[in-house]
């Protein structure tokens, strides 16, 4: 069974069209990198699943089920989301803002998921902290643990750590790297190529709607798609500390 | 903190009640005024002043505060936008709008009055609802309808107004709000309207809660955002459409109150509903008590004082408040 698929899946807005019978299985308890320039239907992608979006044609599935015949309820509890730049306006706590993510749960919460997820993404000590005085990194952490708390194994996160400084954002990858250990399936769309290489499993490389590449994180990132898809240069680099060598983008 | 808050302002509104109820060209002590709601006063006058004509004055005023926050409430949580009202979309000019229309057209005695607010009010609340509808609809393309819906229908109310000098002060009357005329039988059908207004929304709390998360995460949490969110303005237009077809158009109460309670009890609204709707009785009922006394014969329309008292206060509560729009 993978986490997420897409069986012949056509659709997009309004006036224009993203995916035309675009066909993608992603296996589950991995991380997954999705990539691809701006314009090539990352975000849009994600929403199908969501349910931002409906298909024209074809469907979306998480975890075997159609999302189209799963009840929001069990869509709720299958799948959490993280957007991208999320912010909340209002001055909720952070534990108002977390225990939101057992809505699909009628806001139960017996076994303590909003305090283990608070601990997962290190925000406890920012309990009664409004949210509206959180630092970018902080607030993006308030929004994986609301989405933690929905108990979904599949976790989908558009553009998590954008805007995010170095540190904040190898806190919050190191993070979604956990959670892949304890099995959960994480889809993370994501611009940085190098923190794509050092992250993910597999990688989705997408162009114009279309699926370039797919699979193995060092077989899809490679000189060859990366000019290809983005018409740029790119070479190789030894990282010590990882010991292993990643693509880079050739400045000039 | 939430009871502390309700408690005072409950109790404060029940006191401005009662100093209400004394104020008034025949002067009636607080004491005789007791006497009287309690049924040991003999004089007749006295009675009559209280019960036909300042009680459901005051009451009338306390259940449309009440509303008019409420429902400021939710427009603000539907369009997750702090700016939103009944009276900044134009809701309650559509309502005022019905009406006017009704009597220049002369189908108020088929239609009734209530009824044409009410189609005024809906028409307006289902175009904002419709432009929402659409994708990729921002929240400030939305307020935008609604400001640009709220010009339309006051240049309209103008027009007829301008067309129609026989019916110019009734037209009038539905543009600065008043309750003057307030009748026991308007102070049970407000009472309705607050009941069937306030049991759900006091019921959706949560719902209005992840509303004002960014619309991806509403519906990745089980949201049935667009079910929920003309389910609460539909009542929310109701509870309105009500309040204008017996009172007129009545600003800032909807924009001021839901942000008093937030600025005292944070965004939640299973703690800022009650206090928002107290917070607006108060108000209200304050606005019009002043605006029997400010001038020396007459009275001044109660929109006026909400809208001189209500702009320069909610300027400092937006300096003082903790928003992130601010």
């Amino acid at each position: 069974m993978y986490s997420l698929e897409a069986r012949a899946l056509s659709g997009g807005y309004e006036k224009h069209e993203v995916f035309s019978n675009l066909t993608l299985a992603v296996p589950k308890g991995k991380f997954i990198a999705l990539t691809g320039p701006n314009g090539s239907g990352k975000s849009t992608l994600l929403k199908f699943f969501y349910r931002e979006l409906i298909p024209t044609s074809g469907s979306v599935y998480i975890e075997g089920s159609a999302v189209a015949s799963l009840t929001q309820k069990n869509l709720a509890r299958k799948l959490g989301f993280v957007p991208q730049n999320g912010r909340i306006d209002y001055d909720f706590s952070v534990l108002e803002a977390v225990s939101m993510g057992r809505y699909a749960y009628k806001g139960h919460d017996e076994e303590g998921f909003v305090e283990q997820a608070m601990r997962d993404c290190d925000i406890l000590h920012l309990s009664h902290k409004r949210v509206t005085e959180l630092s970018g990194g902080e607030m993006q952490r308030v929004l994986l643990a609301r989405s933690l708390c929905q108990q979904g194994n599949v976790l989908l996160l558009d553009e998590p750590v954008n805007h995010l400084d170095v540190k904040h954002q190898r806190t919050m990858m190191n993070l979604l790297k956990r959670l892949v250990e304890k099995d959960m399936s994480v889809i993370c769309v994501l611009h940085d190529l190098l923190l794509v290489q050092v992250y993910s499993d597999e990688t989705i490389l997408l162009k114009k709607g279309e699926v370039f590449a797919n699979g193995p994180t060092e077989q899809v990132i490679c000189h060859e798609n990366l000019h290809a898809v983005y018409n740029i240069d790119a070479h190789k680099i030894h990282d010590p500390t990882l010991g292993r060598d990643l693509w880079m983008p050739t400045w000039c | 903190m939430k009871r502390r808050v309700t408690l005072a302002l409950a109790l404060s509104t029940l006191l401005l009640g009662m100093i209400s109820l004394t104020l008034g060209p025949a002067g009636i002590s607080l004491a005789d005024t007791l006497l009287v709601l309690t049924g040991k006063s003999t004089t007749l006058s006295q009675q009559y002043i209280i019960f036909q004509l300042r009680l459901p004055r005051v009451l009338t005023a306390i259940l449309c505060g009440a509303i008019l926050a409420g429902a400021g409430a939710v427009f603000q949580a539907v369009l997750r936008n702090p700016m939103a009202d009944p009276f900044v979309l134009g809701v309650s000019a559509g309502a005022s709008f019905g009406v006017a229309l009704a009597i220049t057209v002369g189908y108020a005695a088929f239609l009734g009055l209530p009824f044409s607010a009410l189609l005024g009010a809906l028409a307006t609340t289902l175009l904002i609802f419709l432009v929402g509808s659409r994708h990729k609809v921002s929240q400030t393309t939305l307020l935008l309808t609604g400001v640009a819906a709220n010009y339309i229908l006051s240049a309209g109310m103008t027009l007829l107004m301008f067309l129609n000098h026989e019916q110019y002060d009734r037209i009038l009357f539905w543009t600065l709000g008043s309750f003057s005329s307030s009748t026991w039988k308007q102070v049970l059908i407000m009472l309705i309207s607050v009941l069937l207004f306030a049991v759900p929304i006091r019921l959706a709390h949560a719902e209005m809660d992840m509303l004002l998360l960014d619309e991806g995460s509403a519906l990745a949490s089980e949201l049935p955002l667009q079910k929920i969110r003309l389910i609460l303005l539909l009542l929310a237009t109701f509870a309105v459409a009500t309040c204008v077809a017996f009172f007129g158009i009545i600003g800032f109460i909807g924009l001021m109150a839901p942000h008093m309670a937030r600025l005292l009890l944070g965004p939640k609204h299973s703690k800022m509903l009650l206090p928002t709707c107290l917070f607006g009785s108060f108000l209200l009922l304050g606005s019009d008590t002043l605006a029997r006394l400010l001038l020396p014969t007459g009275e001044m329309p109660v929109g006026i004082i909400t809208s001189i008292l209500g702009a320069p206060l909610f300027i400092w509560m937006l300096r003082k408040g903790r928003y992130a729009y601010v």
